[in-house]
């Protein structure tokens, strides 16, 4: 019986894409200081990621490239979309960085702390409960 | 020119997108306990992808369970994200068989 390896390189390109995509976009949305940049990089890499699966004859290259140069497009919708969730406290602002540190002044909603960072405890949380749950995680 | 890989991408985005709907409501209703299920589906529907023939279904089912394991690995922060109110919180989740045991094993976030 013979192995068709066309599944598996179609998962590790997607599974890759989204893992390398989640991290990247967190890491350099959190230092950027500006977004545009980014975000035109990634529909280049995207775009020639797919330029190049429609021009490659080698089947496993094709599905590779077609998979990974989507996800990259997408990672560019992500950068705006994770902005929004930074003004709304989902993810931890980095004062640092002056277009967050304008987002902290501007939102009450937004946070350097990291609300996620923590086991669940099988209950609903409120506000200063969930700053005591992170804090102790950190601590233990 | 090959447009295989271009419409592989499109229906794999499909795919992920439907990853946040499943998620949220998977634990929503099941609960964080489900994740090693969900993994171990992924994993199997990647192993099944290796014996088909068909270039669609096999790269399609790879995906699939690509995005199963994706998606097992993001319960952990969903069911956080539920108890801070940010997605409606339930109490009353439907348990996996052998829920006891799953509950030591610490729940992968990546």
């Amino acid at each position: 019986m013979s192995i068709n390896p066309i599944g598996l390189t179609a998962a590790l390109a997607a599974f890759l894409g989204i893992w390398l995509g989640h991290i990247s976009v967190r890491i350099i949305e959190r230092n950027a200081k500006k977004l545009w940049s980014p975000i035109l990089i990634a529909l280049v890499l995207g775009l020639a990621l797919e330029i190049w699966s429609l021009l490659t004859d080698h089947w496993l290259l094709n599905t590779a490239t077609g998979i990974l140069g989507i996800t990259i497009l997408w990672d560019a919708l992500e950068f705006v979309r994770q902005e929004k969730r930074v003004k709304k406290g989902h993810v931890p602002a980095n004062p640092f960085n002056p277009r967050h540190a304008q987002i902290l002044a501007e939102h009450s909603s937004a946070t350097t702390l990291d609300l996620l960072n923590r086991d669940p405890v099988g209950r609903q949380v409120n506000s200063d409960e969930a700053v005591q749950l992170i804090a102790q995680q950190e601590n233990s | 020119m090959n447009f295989f890989g271009l419409a592989l991408g499109i229906a794999t985005l499909f795919i992920i997108g439907l990853g946040f709907v499943w998620v949220i409501r998977g634990e929503h209703y099941f609960g964080l306990l489900w994740w090693p299920y969900i993994m171990g589906l992924g994993l199997l529907l990647i192993v099944t992808s290796l014996f088909l023939h068909n270039n669609w279904s096999s790269a399609l089912l790879g995906v699939t369970g690509a995005s199963l394991i994706w998606g097992s690995t993001e319960f952990k922060e969903q069911a956080v994200r539920a108890e801070l109110g940010w997605y409606p919180f339930n109490p009353k989740k439907f348990q996996p068989p052998f829920a006891d045991i799953i509950k030591n094993w610490k729940a992968p976030h990546l």
